[in-house]
């Protein structure tokens, strides 16, 4: 029986070594709520290029990484913050949760698509985009929408799909861009006056389910789930690459978009391999990388991917990140008690 | 256990050395304190920081903080309250499902004659070994907008999400939990009181109603709470399935995540704990009385079924393992085929997992799970015996301790690890072991009743024996009871093993960029709108536990011991 223990016990140490096994690389611990897909292929071309670096990353969405760097307010986990909502994150600048940092490069980012104080920078942009299945449309005998308004046809009852803005950074920038597209007296009244709401009510009558992430209504549509997703533009181009049959509608009104930005988190651990991999994260070639996905890069000079319309092409809806930042819990709780059921 | 001799007196005895026999008179109550402290410090501390979240303002524990606003606002507010009717009405509704299917399953077990008993029984067990998310997953797939069943074989628009999908799938989670209880019930019951009823001229259906039923009526209630139970805790198959149709556990996980309220997610905390804490409590009771109607001469034999209620068992019986075998086919198949259900070609690029963890999750899943089955089977064999030796000391306030974690929804326990544990110096957040640690905790009330009812089926006289022979409280432990518990351990250790590898609503706070677990990834897959690889994922996880239930029945015959019961236990 001792012999029993003993390999027990030897057993459960190869264990600990194993889990706990220290590497004698510098570790930085990131946060990101880019898409999975696209930071699996980042994070090959960042580990080539930061070979000294062990680069341990976790995937979040919008919301979750906020929670998590709330929880853990006292006792920071994670170094820095990679490719996160700029609404979400000028939220946190007044929580004197993040360490200005202007990485290097940072004077080759446009003044717009950053913090002037460094508190964050931002790499790209994002945009709405509404992603109609080609097959189900033709199946059916649907018209295919040019933009916002087309979608409250009722011949497409029960047959939308959008993301929830409350848990989705996609699902709030649509929202939160048709709040100021369809009542540019916004800034003048309470949140739940805006005349938008009444839209979104009428929009809640096609709307088959209000789904967690961003790019899931793409995905379903994709699958034959739903007819039109209310999704984001990259998203279409990776499933028409797999051979789904997609279309990308940019929506007439405007697309709606969110910045995507880095930081450092104040309290970092690895504060100095932090700094590394944040100016890593800003490159020409990490942007190059981000550009084979995202619509638009911070970088000057760089184009986006070859299957979606380049950026200057497309209509934007005005945003109004001060505005959307400072008011994220007001409308999410308007939307909520709207739409819930 | 009573105990006739006093260890002390006969230890006197016999010559150990003096120093030795006061060291030991001291090992008991130490562990015993041990084994308290560990429990409430990683669970009554976790769950006093949700109660002081949800109860003082900015969780500052004073009385002028008193508040009760969270509350109001979770009443006051349309959608949050509606989860608390949503929550109900599933658990409702699955627990009366689960009741009577499992129940007529039980009896075709042990009171009919039908053919493939053994088959049927590891079919019913089989959702143990997957994630409880496998069922959701499945159903999208056969019964989802574009399911194979419902667009392509009906042509209907009709499809599973919102609470039918959960119920469905929440009754074939608890299949084989509410199987357990109802088979030991029913096999216990003395069979012969029919056999009395049925020459006496009783109809087969007043036997039924008369005898058979109120004989198990203890169990019965004792599976529908265990249901209840499971059913309004579980995170997974809502998340996944329930598409709009919010319930308490993924509110909780909603308020926290999307809106940063973390004292609204406490608050609903506190709400799940209250119909989770009265089902636990009325099993608690329930369990205690149900002994009494055991009887010791129980009699295995059973008289030869009629034809008719042969082929209605069989026919059954089949309908049900079909379902469970239906949902396993369509997850692993589903991992195989390229774009379901367009596509029917079959690849094993599903299992490149689009994610940053990829298989390291597995691993490390793996890694966690060896860790919590060896750590929670020898934690919960040493609290039984501490609380079953001839001296236990503090034992009803330790029993108590030991059987609440299954109170607790797993989500619940997960916040109050992040409220209680991120502070700077404590030194084991954000990394495996606070995840070990939790799931260990979580599921400790199972492993110590299964340690407890074994410690009692070991003769006394074998424990006497050694202490009489001057063994001490370590010896014992080690060279009689130990070996004795093989089988037990290896039984917990299995259990513990298969929670781990498969528990979500637990770990999904505690998950963390150098740490991420398998069954994690499944639900952010499925999120990402990646159903494919979560179903890999999904079948990577089933593989790896099949492969352990193979490795420890292969070792159990090896060293002799039987194991006979090794998946009807857990």
């Amino acid at each position: 029986m001792k012999k029993a223990i003993l390999s027990v016990l030897c057993v459960m140490l190869l264990i600990v070594a194993a889990v706990t096994g220290a590497t004698a690389k510098d570790q930085v611990v990131i946060y990101t709520s880019l898409e999975n897909e696209e930071v699996v292929d980042y994070l090959e071309l960042a580990k080539k290029e930061l070979p000294d670096l062990d680069i341990q990353a976790i995937r979040l969405s919008t919301g979750e990484l906020g929670a998590r760097m709330l929880a853990e307010k006292e006792n920071p986990q994670a170094d820095c913050i990679w490719g996160w909502a700029v609404t979400n994150m000028s939220e946190f600048v007044p929580k004197g949760m993040l360490k200005p940092y202007k990485p290097k490069g940072w004077d080759k980012i446009p003044a717009k698509f950053k913090d002037p104080n460094g508190y964050w920078t931002a790499i790209d942009l994002y945009a709405a985009a509404i992603v109609p299945n080609t097959k189900v449309l033709e199946e059916k005998g649907l018209p295919m929408p040019k933009g916002w308004n087309d979608l409250l046809n009722p011949a497409y009852k029960g047959m939308l799909i959008m993301p929830n803005p409350a848990s989705s950074g996609t699902g709030f920038l649509q929202v939160a861009s048709l709040l100021v597209l369809l009542d540019p007296d916004y800034k003048n009244k309470p949140v739940e006056e805006n005349k938008a709401w009444d839209f979104l009510k009428k929009l809640d009558k096609n709307m088959g389910q209000y789904i967690k992430s961003g790019s899931k209504p793409a995905k379903l549509t994709a699958a034959g789930e739903y007819a039109i997703g209310c999704s984001f533009a990259f998203v279409y181009s990776s499933l028409k690459k797999k051979g789904f049959p997609v279309a990308l509608v940019m929506p007439e009104e405007g697309a709606g978009y969110e910045l995507e930005a880095n930081a450092l988190l104040k309290g970092a651990r690895h504060e100095k391999a932090a700094m590394k991999f944040l100016d890593w994260a800003i490159s020409q070639s990490a942007m190059k990388q981000y550009a084979t996905f995202k619509l638009g890069v911070t970088y000057p000079g760089i184009p986006g991917p070859e299957d979606l319309p380049a950026l200057e092409t497309i209509k934007l809806a005005p945003m109004d990140f001060p505005w959307q930042s400072k008011n994220r819990e007001k409308i999410l709780e308007v939307w909520q008690n709207l739409f819930l059921k | 256990m009573a105990s006739n001799s006093n260890g002390s007196d006969v230890l006197g005895r016999y010559q150990v050395s003096p120093l030795r026999m006061e060291i030991d008179r001291f090992v008991i109550p130490a562990v015993t304190i041990f084994i308290a402290l560990l429990l409430s410090f990683f669970m009554l501390f976790p769950l006093s920081a949700i109660l002081k979240l949800s109860f003082f303002k900015g969780g500052e524990f004073a009385l002028s903080n008193f508040t009760l606003d969270n509350f109001q606002k979770y009443f006051t507010t349309g959608y949050t309250l509606r989860a608390l009717w949503h929550s109900l009405y599933v658990a409702f509704t699955t627990t009366i499902i689960v009741t009577v299917i499992t129940f007529f399953f039980a009896y075709g077990m042990t009171r009919t004659t039908i053919a493939g008993k053994a088959f049927f029984r590891n079919i019913i067990m089989m959702p143990l070994v997957a994630p409880s998310i496998v069922q959701a997953l499945a159903l999208i797939y056969l019964f989802g907008r574009n399911g194979l069943i419902t667009a392509h074989l009906f042509q209907t628009d009709w499809s599973i999400y919102g609470p039918t999908g959960i119920i469905v799938s929440e009754v074939l989670y608890c299949l084989p939990h509410s199987y357990v209880i109802l088979y030991t019930t029913l096999s216990a019951v003395d069979i012969r009181l029919d056999e009395a009823a049925e020459s006496l001229g009783a109809t087969p259906f007043k036997v039924f109603t008369r005898i058979t039923l109120p004989s198990a009526k203890y169990g019965i209630f004792s599976a529908a709470a265990l249901t209840f139970n499971l059913t309004i805790t579980d995170f997974g198959n809502p998340v996944v399935i329930g598409g709009d149709y919010n319930v308490l556990a993924t509110e909780i996980y909603a308020q926290v995540t999307n809106l940063y309220r973390f004292d609204l997610g406490a608050t609903i905390s506190i709400i799940l704990l209250v119909p989770s804490l009265m089902a636990f409590v009325l099993n608690y009771y329930i369990s205690r009385k149900s002994f009494s109607m055991i009887s010791g001469a129980a009699k295995p034999v059973i008289p030869p079924s009629r034809p008719l209620k042969k082929f209605g068992y069989t026919t059954f019986c089949s309908l049900i393992a079909l379902s469970i075998i239906v949902i396993f086919v369509t997850v692993v198949f589903g991992s195989f085929v390229k774009v379901w259900p367009y596509d029917w070609s079959l690849t094993l690029q599903h299992y490149q997992f689009p994610s940053i963890a990829g298989y390291s999750a597995l691993w490390t899943s793996v890694w966690v799970s060896l860790v919590v089955g060896i750590a929670g089977a020898f934690l919960t064999l040493v609290a039984g015996y501490v609380m079953e030796t001839r001296k236990p000391f503090l034992k009803q306030f330790v029993y108590l301790l030991s059987v609440m974690p299954a109170a607790i929804p797993g989500l619940v326990m997960g916040l109050g690890y992040i409220l209680a544990f991120n502070k700077p110096h404590y030194f084991f957040y954000g990394t495996p072991w606070i995840i070990v640690i939790n799931i260990i905790i979580c599921n400790f009330t199972l492993g110590i009743l299964s340690s407890i009812s074994n410690l009692r089926n070991i003769d006394p006289s074998v424990e006497e024996a050694s202490i009489s022979l001057g063994g001490d409280t370590f010896r014992t432990f080690f060279k009689i009871i130990f070996p004795l518990s093989r089988v037990a351990f290896f039984q917990n250790f299995l259990y513990f093993f298969m929670r781990s590898m498969t528990t979500i609503s637990a770990v999904i706070f505690l998950v963390s960029a150098t740490v991420h677990l398998a069954a994690i990834e499944i639900i952010m897959l499925d999120n990402d709108g990646w159903t494919a690889s979560a179903n890999a994922m999904c079948t990577c996880i089933i593989l790896i536990v099949l492969a352990m239930l193979g490795v420890l029945k292969i070792v159990s015959l090896k060293t002799g011991g039987g194991m006979k019961g090794l998946t009807a236990e857990v």
